[in-house]
């Protein structure tokens, strides 16, 4: 069930950088997907990147550097 | 024993009226309506009194409401009702969301679709139309949302000239094809249509 999943989301400070995480982890194929910010978190009208929670290693080491990431933390 | 409310055929907003009225007396109310906005009003009531219920859809197509005031639950709440009648359908008439930028568009779609499931109560029907259909077919980026929204009751109607004319028909991967005449009599029927 991936209902049961544990996820974890990237927040940013600019949809930009949103948009170029995707490109980088869509290029490598890491499994990951764009949602908007859910309300427990923020009520901006943002879109954060929403991963299981055991790609997150994967996800920093290729993202760190290329991208601005204002928080990772778990849904 | 619950106390039985035939509200089957009356108009809104008699049964939620109705069902405030007996809920005050008594802390078990089963409620029979025949509608869906009777239930979302009711639903809705319950809630505000401090009730547990579900509800039954029957064969007849009528539904039953089955309520229980807990303890400390208040009679004395504001009537929070909609008489709009007709079911709520979204009409998805693009790939994007809003017109000026592509790429923005692309994301807010995504987001739009993703966040249809928690709509609540969840619309009726969602209709897929223009380059909308894109979105329904193999390698989509919203086809796990769409399935969701599909398994959660809903209806997805695609347009199959749309599918056809981008030659995409056999790449279908969530809901059903239909054709102008059900589209237009469903979107015609809407109590409330949205297109975003």
């Amino acid at each position: 069930m991936t209902d049961m999943e544990e996820y974890h989301v990237i927040l940013f400070d600019s949809v930009h950088h949103a948009l170029r995480s995707e490109k980088i982890l869509k290029e490598i194929g890491i499994p990951h997907k764009l949602i908007p910010v859910p309300r427990h978190i923020s009520s901006d009208c943002g879109i954060c990147l929403r991963f299981t929670a055991n790609l997150r290693n994967k996800i920093e080491d290729a993202l760190t550097g290329k991208v601005e990431i204002r928080e990772i933390r778990p849904l | 024993m619950a106390k039985i409310i035939d509200a089957k055929g009356l108009a809104c907003p008699q049964p939620v009226l109705l069902t405030k009225k007996a809920l005050e007396e008594e802390a078990k109310v089963t409620v029979i309506v025949d509608n869906e906005p009777a239930v979302e009003n009711i639903k809705r009531l319950g809630k505000h009194m401090g009730c547990t219920l579900h509800t039954e859809k029957k064969e007849d197509g009528t539904f039953q409401i089955h309520l229980s005031r807990e303890a400390g639950g208040s009679a004395d709440v504001p009537l929070d009702v909609s008489c709009a009648t007709g079911p709520l359908v979204i009409a998805i008439s693009s790939d994007r969301m809003g017109r000026g930028n592509d790429e923005l568009g692309y994301v807010l779609i995504r987001s739009f679709l993703h966040t249809i499931l928690s709509l609540e109560p969840l619309p009726h029907t969602v209709i897929f139309y223009n380059t909308g259909v894109k979105l329904t077919v193999k390698d989509s980026e919203v086809l796990d949302d769409l399935k969701k929204i599909e398994e959660s009751g809903v209806s997805i109607l695609i347009c199959g000239t749309c599918l056809n004319y981008f030659g995409i028909s056999k790449d279908l991967s969530v809901g059903v094809i239909s054709n102008m005449y059900d589209i237009a009599s469903t979107m015609a029927g809407a109590g409330r249509l949205v297109v975003p």
